[in-house]
């Protein structure tokens, strides 16, 4: 049977995929983020996990909003990278595992979550801005991946409840394939920024260190807020971190957080942390 | 102090523009934008071509458009995401990054 091993929280920034690219490792600006990565590339690079389960969002660049999902499976073998802009990354498309998220679909709608799904649909850098820290892209991608794709973008955005929920949902899917397989969830985004409106650059460091205590210790506490809570206290943009929240869901109750690296340069809080 | 939040009423507003700034996620279309930026414009209102012409960030984002759509016309014309959000706030890339722990890591 198919288990989860373990999580990781991670911020899904654009820059971190610039940062990756341009090779900055060894940047003063940049190094506190590199090294935050290593341990969990340590981490993977020890389990093996065949598969990471990533809870990201689009940033309108594959989904628009004629038709915005609020929940989206992928359920192809192969990804393309996204063109957001300034072309496509130069890393290989994203190994998907067509048989497992077919399973998932079928189980999440039976427990009555009824996800929308796509196929043969480009990923952009809510998944592998974060990915290319902590995975080698290269000769090959050492695993596949399932993409969960998430609307926190256009308001309403589901319930940090419902996520939790989602997550729950999510383990007993996983769990319940028969092929014996290692998975690692993955919730990214965050931590507190605002890109836009009256607030725009707002941060808060206090918040976003209390998040990564109660991700940990008391996610119930999270799910029982609301959005506007999360949008209070972390910027509107900040509030994509009930994606965290479907990742933890996933975990065992009392998972234990065994890393975590805190960096805010710029416009929004870089974070990571693992969970076993 | 009014608030910002993407919601429907936004959306609805600033699909048309939105869908335009979409489509530069299309190497094409960033290519008829920078060559012959009238055509590339022909599906917007006179109002929606002057913001996009200016490059008026705070204007399309009060008119509708979303941050994200926004970003793929700042690519297009070599803008970062740290001027976008300075001009939202009504200062210079200067100003803003002033207010950051570490203004090299853009």
């Amino acid at each position: 049977m198919a288990r989860i091993i373990g999580g990781i929280g991670t911020s899904h920034v654009p820059t971190i995929a610039m940062a990756f690219d341009k090779g900055k490792r060894d940047d003063p600006d940049w190094k506190p983020l590199f090294q935050g990565y290593e341990r969990v590339a340590r981490w993977l690079e020890e389990k093996r996990p065949d598969v990471l389960f990533f809870c990201f969002n689009d940033h309108a660049t594959s989904f628009f909003f004629d038709h915005y999902p609020t929940f989206a499976l992928g359920v192809s073998d192969q990804y393309e990278i996204a063109d957001e802009g300034l072309g496509r990354r130069r890393i290989p498309p994203l190994k998907g595992h067509a048989a497992l998220s077919r399973h998932i679909a079928r189980s999440l709608v039976d427990a009555e979550f009824d996800i929308s799904v796509f196929q043969d649909t480009a990923i952009d850098h809510g998944l592998h801005s974060p990915l290319t820290m902590m995975w080698p892209s290269q000769p090959e991608w050492p695993g596949r991946v399932v993409p969960l794709v998430v609307n926190v973008i256009q308001q309403p955005l589901p319930r940090p409840s419902r996520c939790f929920a989602l997550g729950k949902a999510l383990r007993k899917a996983i769990e319940s394939y028969p092929e014996d397989l290692k998975v690692a969830m993955v919730g990214t985004g965050g931590l507190s920024h605002q890109m836009i409106g009256d607030r725009a650059g707002f941060n808060d460091e206090r918040w976003d260190r209390e998040f990564l205590e109660l991700i940990e210790r008391d996610p119930e506490r999270l799910a029982r807020m609301s959005i506007e809570d999360f949008m209070r206290l972390g910027g509107n943009e900040g509030a994509e971190i009930i994606m965290w929240l479907i990742m933890r869901g996933a975990l065992a109750p009392n998972a234990r957080k065994i890393h975590q690296n805190y960096y805010l340069p710029m416009t929004t809080a870089m974070a990571v942390a693992l969970f076993e | 102090m009014t608030r910002y939040v993407f919601d429907l009423e936004r959306s609805a507003r600033g699909l048309r523009l939105n869908r335009f700034l979409h489509g530069l996620a299309k190497a094409d279309a960033r290519k008829l934008l920078l060559e012959n930026p009238e055509q590339a414009m022909n599906t917007l209102s006179e109002e929606e071509r002057g913001m996009v012409r200016r490059l008026d960030w705070k204007a399309m984002q009060d008119y509708g458009a979303s941050f994200f759509c926004l970003e793929k016309l700042a690519r297009t014309k070599g803008v970062s995401n740290p001027e976008m959000v300075a001009a939202f706030r009504g200062e210079t890339l200067d100003e803003f990054l002033k207010t950051r722990r570490v203004p090299g890591a853009r």
